[in-house]
């Protein structure tokens, strides 16, 4: 036996060393914890909640939310101005308010960061949030454009999109190194034959003009001159002296054409809109434009005494370290990006502006924020420590905020959700108080069988379920639901009430449109369509479809059955799938239509919404700023997001109008009007209803969680109750 | 002896390279693209497609070489690139972090659970197969198969639940979520130990029954040897070898982290990683997670060969 101890006492002392290595922290002064993982904290690169929340306790943007009503509020900028055509605005900037580092916050750090934001070597969702800057879209384009010159082939493409976009850099390419006053000698510019350049070179350029797909592809197979330049320009070296003298144009380009300005000593922005719109300052509160500190982000290594100077007078007031002295950029001579490494964003680096500092993170399991002692307003943040917690599992979470380890618990999945707040209802209706989150109520205590400490807030975003709008099916069948008649009519046979009550059983507030009501101050929410099997019968009726042969199914007038309904959705949470089965049965109950259910998971289910193969697929959108077009761009026939492929020149009209419209009152009732229309009559998706965020606190130890739709929590905001003594 | 060893070091290698290019091939079949978020907006394509070749994600062959020469440490001793040894690569989908940090960060909670949990395992298991073989058939015997049912046949997400309903919540005795402290500990390793308990308990007991049956033991009662002594000192010690070779691949099975159990018990290890590394598509995340579980699998079963020589002299292995 004795031989087995040894390896049983080595055991024991493996196990007290690995012990030992995790000290333990004392708790936070508030612990919050919420379902999704904290992905970047780069707040150029994001774009989910989880992150954002921490944005906003970490960055000071120039203006932020008064978090009661969404309207806003000076935040690093003391005060601000629109000029009377609405398209210059003009931020002055607070004095003494200080990066975490000690230097101070000026103007040049917000015009930095949003050319972070404008660069498509970032990478950032948001880019186009800031495209109604002028000339935003231009840099934008311009840098693409470059990169596209440099890194793409275009006898190497086979698509016409990206040839188009590969002979357009190229040319630019070209052009730009024609004029290039000095040009790197490391770059291969020869140019033998002069006259043939500039032949070809007309050539390519009409047959873009033309957008032509053979004309393109026989004016690249004759440009042999373009074709014998760009391969000298392939050697290595060349390569990289020229990604480096394009990096160098950057930031000049930036400077002559986005209207971002500083002035007065660096203490005001001045920002130069393309035209007038009237929530733009709303986008200045929002994550993406929260500054970043330049030689934090670049990595910048610096001697001390230059620190010294950045600390005193910002880092404007120094020269720029050359690119090898910024440790985290690097420019790659494959594709010519700058490539940027995030790994200043965390805690042994970070330097932030906001109320609160980043003192610890670990990966996947915590985060522990404190005050920051160099913001200026030390009243403004609550509590002095926070931590947030990663607690994966939903059932594991709630037992926790039970236990009471856990102070605020955000995005409750846990199933026993639908009984708690069955028991907040309960406790509400016996005291008859509304809204326990109030200030100044006061609160009893729970009885048995009731709870105080769930709440579920409509929030800023709408599920819904999206109708293939294109003429054909992805396999080349025609596709019923080309049809606006169809649409409306499927849309009418949606039981949203039974849905809410007996599928998702939280209770959510129906919609027939996609904004949520009264999430956005001034606009005015249309009626859309609601349930109504009979005029539902009558709508297919009007496109064709009845039945003819009372065999309960519904058909065209050559007789041909309506296909069976495909209806995609995706399987990882068990809501999409119920959901899917009740359309199905309401559906069949009420237009005696059948319909397959298609389960994906959420890699196929994108694939598959973004070839147009599905008949009706689920969907979801949250908005991002405090205007409807946040919502009604889905529905123009280029977005981006726009997966159901509807296309209506007049919609894009009404849209575009819009944008130009000065009056903003006008513009909402304008907007109004075209959701009206897109919600009564085109019917591109059904709408079933406004989300809800589910989250657990006791509003009688806890204030400062708001509750309004638009869904922005303010870590800084929240209080701990204090108890008035008996 | 050092051949064994010797020939388990040479196949180490091979063995990872089978792993790293099944698992390669395995994840470039994954549809859609780590850097691609659901449920919300996308960046427009060009910037994705710039992203991707970025990280090399359009070009699998380079990306294969290049991640190998990485990860084994090649291209740093070629001096290649500057930095670890060992580079796993970045994470795809958490861009402020690499995969050398994860791991370094989480392994050791995963292996810190691991080990107590097996533990755990050892003692229960050998308690209840060692009553279970005292007297087969009695109440005992029926207890320590009740414990072994419930550990082999529950999932660990209904025994974590309970074990947290009953230990966390009404007798209040540990933490529900949370690591640092041992009482962060106990739940989550009790947890994952039971299916190994339950596996060790069985097989305790049928060494047990076997020993006492057979000849050396009816000895040792003949002597008039009291029973305690000949159940402890003597068939307990030989019933332990079968578990031995058992407790290889089962450790390290328990310390490379459960999915479900860090899950249950908000426990930061790695073990959620794989699934979550392939639902996101974290190609490089993948990849490193899946070669420190192959070099310590093969590692932990070689240390047991090893060991197994060293306790019974009869098996030597050449």
């Amino acid at each position: 036996m004795s031989r087995l101890a040894l390896p049983l006492v080595l055991l024991v002392l493996l196990l007290v060393g690995l012990v030992a290595i995790d000290e333990p922290r004392p708790r936070a002064d508030l612990v919050v914890s919420g379902e999704n993982e904290v992905f970047t904290l780069d707040p150029q690169r994001m774009s989910y909640l989880a992150d954002m929340r921490l944005a906003y306790a970490l960055y000071e943007g120039l203006l932020r939310w008064n978090t009661t009503d969404f309207s806003l509020e000076p935040a690093a900028a003391e005060s601000w101005a629109v000029s009377d055509d609405g398209r210059v605005l003009e931020f002055d900037l607070r004095a003494g308010s200080r990066w975490s580092d000690g230097s101070p916050v000026m103007a040049d750090d917000f015009a930095w960061s949003w050319m972070r934001l404008l660069l498509p070597d970032t990478a950032a969702d948001y880019s186009n949030l800031f495209f109604s800057i002028e000339g935003a879209r231009e840099f934008w384009d311009w840098r693409q454009s470059q990169l596209d010159g440099f890194a793409m082939d275009p006898w190497e493409q086979k698509k016409h999109k990206e040839r188009v976009r590969a002979v357009r850099g190229m040319l630019n390419r070209f052009s730009a190194l024609q004029e290039a006053d000095p040009r790197p000698l490391e770059i291969q510019w020869l140019i033998t034959d002069p006259e043939s350049l500039h032949a070809e070179r007309m050539l390519l350029q009409s047959a873009l003009d033309s957008g032509s797909t053979e004309r393109l592809q026989e004016a690249i197979e004759q440009a042999h001159v373009h074709r014998a330049m760009v391969r000298e320009l392939d050697d290595p070296q060349s390569r990289v002296a020229e990604a480096r003298w394009m990096w160098d144009q950057v930031e000049p380009a930036y400077e002559s054409t986005v209207g971002i300005r500083v002035e007065d000593d660096g203490r005001r922005l001045v920002v130069e809109l393309d035209r007038p719109v009237p929530y733009f300052p709303d986008l200045l509160a929002f994550a993406p434009s929260s500054p970043v500190h330049r030689p934090t982000v670049e990595g910048w290594k610096v001697d001390p005494k230059v620190h010294e100077l950045i600390v005193q007078k910002g880092w404007q007031a120094v020269d720029l370290p050359l690119l090898e002295q910024r440790a985290n950029l690097e420019l790659s001579a494959d594709t010519g990006r700058l490539i940027q490494s995030h790994r200043w964003a965390r805690p042994d680096s970070l330097v932030s502006n906001g109320p609160y500092q980043l003192d610890e993170w670990r990966y996947k399991r915590d985060m522990r924020l404190s005050k920051s002692p160099t913001y200026h307003d030390h009243e403004l943040a609550g509590f002095n420590t926070i931590e947030i917690r990663s607690i994966p599992d939903p059932n594991t979470a709630v037992l926790a905020f039970q236990k009471g380890e856990i102070d605020w618990l955000t995005g409750v999945a846990a199933d026993c959700r639908i009984d708690m707040l069955e028991q907040m209802r309960l406790y509400k209706q016996t005291h008859g108080i509304d809204a326990p989150h109030l200030p100044g109520i006061e609160l009893p205590d729970a009885g048995p069988g009731q709870r105080r400490n769930i709440h579920a807030i409509p929030v800023f975003g709408t599920d819904f379920f999206s109708f293939n709008c294109r003429p054909e099916l992805a396999d080349g069948r025609p596709n019923p639901f080309a049809e606006a008649a169809v649409r409306r009519g499927f849309a009418m046979a949606t039981d949203k009430e039974s849905i809410v009550t007996n599928v998702t059983r939280l209770r959510e507030p129906v919609a027939s449109t996609l904004v949520p009501v009264g999430s956005i101050q001034g606009y005015e929410s249309p009626a859309g369509l609601e349930f109504d099997p009979e005029a539902a019968r009558r709508a297919l009726a009007e496109a064709g479809w009845r039945d003819r042969n009372d065999d309960g199914q519904l058909e065209d007038p050559e007789g041909v059955p309506f296909p069976a309904v495909e209806l995609l959705y995706t399987t990882g949470s068990p809501r999409f799938a119920r959901m899917a089965v009740e359309l199905r049965d309401q559906w069949q109950r009420h237009l005696g239509i059948q319909v397959v259910l298609i389960g994906q998971d959420t890699k196929f289910f994108k694939d598959d919404l973004r070839k147009g193969n599905f008949m009706v697929a689920r969907g979801r959108w949250y908005g991002d700023y405090g205007d409807p077009t946040t919502f009604l761009e889905l529905c123009r026939s280029t977005d981006g997001n726009n997966d159901r492929g509807f296309s209506d020149p007049e919609v894009d009209a009404a849209l575009d109008a819009a944008a130009q419209e000065a009056d903003a009152s006008k513009r909402l009732r304008d907007l109004a009007r075209l959701e009206a229309r897109l919600f009564q009559e085109d019917m591109p998706l059904i709408p079933v209803c406004q989300l809800v965020d589910i989250t657990m606190y006791d509003p009688g130890h806890l204030s400062g969680v708001t509750h309004h739709p638009r869904l922005t929590h303010y870590l800084w905001k929240l209080r701990p109750v204090v108890e008035p003594s008996p | 002896m050092t051949r064994l060893l010797l020939k388990r070091l040479v196949q180490l290698p091979i063995i990872l390279l089978a792993v790293y290019t099944l698992t390669f091939m395995l994840t470039w079949l994954i549809p859609g693209s780590p850097l691609e978020k659901s449920e919300a907006r996308q960046p427009p394509p060009e910037v994705v497609a710039a992203m991707e070749s970025q990280y090399r994600l359009d070009d699998p062959w380079y990306f294969y070489w290049d991640y190998l020469g990485n990860a084994t440490g090649v291209s740093w001793i070629l001096g290649e690139r500057n930095g670890p040894i060992v580079d796993l690569g970045p994470s795809l989908r958490h861009e402020n972090w690499n995969v050398n940090e994860i791991l370094a960060a989480q392994l050791p909670v995963s292996m810190t659970l691991g080990l107590l949990a097996m533990l755990m395992a050892c003692i229960i298991g050998i308690i209840t197969g060692t009553m279970a073989a005292a007297k087969p058939g009695s109440w005992l015997d029926l207890l320590s198969l009740l414990i072994a049912l419930i550990g082999i046949s529950l999932p660990a997400f209904v025994t974590g639940t309970a074990l947290l309903l009953v230990g966390g919540l009404w007798l209040d005795w540990f933490p529900v979520s949370g690591w640092g402290r041992p009482t962060h500990m106990i739940l989550p390793a009790l947890a994952l130990s039971l299916p190994f308990a339950a596996y060790i308990g069985r097989l305790i007991r049928a060494g047990m029954l076997e020993q006492m049956a057979s000849d050396h033991v009816r000895t040792l009662r003949a002597l008039g040897l009291p029973e305690r002594t000949i159940l402890l000192r003597h068939c307990l010690r030989n019933a332990f070898l079968p578990v031995l070779s058992y407790l290889g691949p089962a450790t390290a099975a328990a310390m490379t982290g459960s999915f479900v159990v860090e899950r249950v018990f908000a426990v930061p290890g790695v073990g959620n990683h794989f699934i979550e590394a392939v639902l996101g598509k974290d190609i490089t995340l993948i990849m490193g997670v899946v070669l420190v579980y192959s070099a310590l699998l093969v590692i932990f079963n070689l240390l047991v060969d090893l060991l197994y020589g060293w306790l019974d002299p009869r098996i030597r292995l050449a």
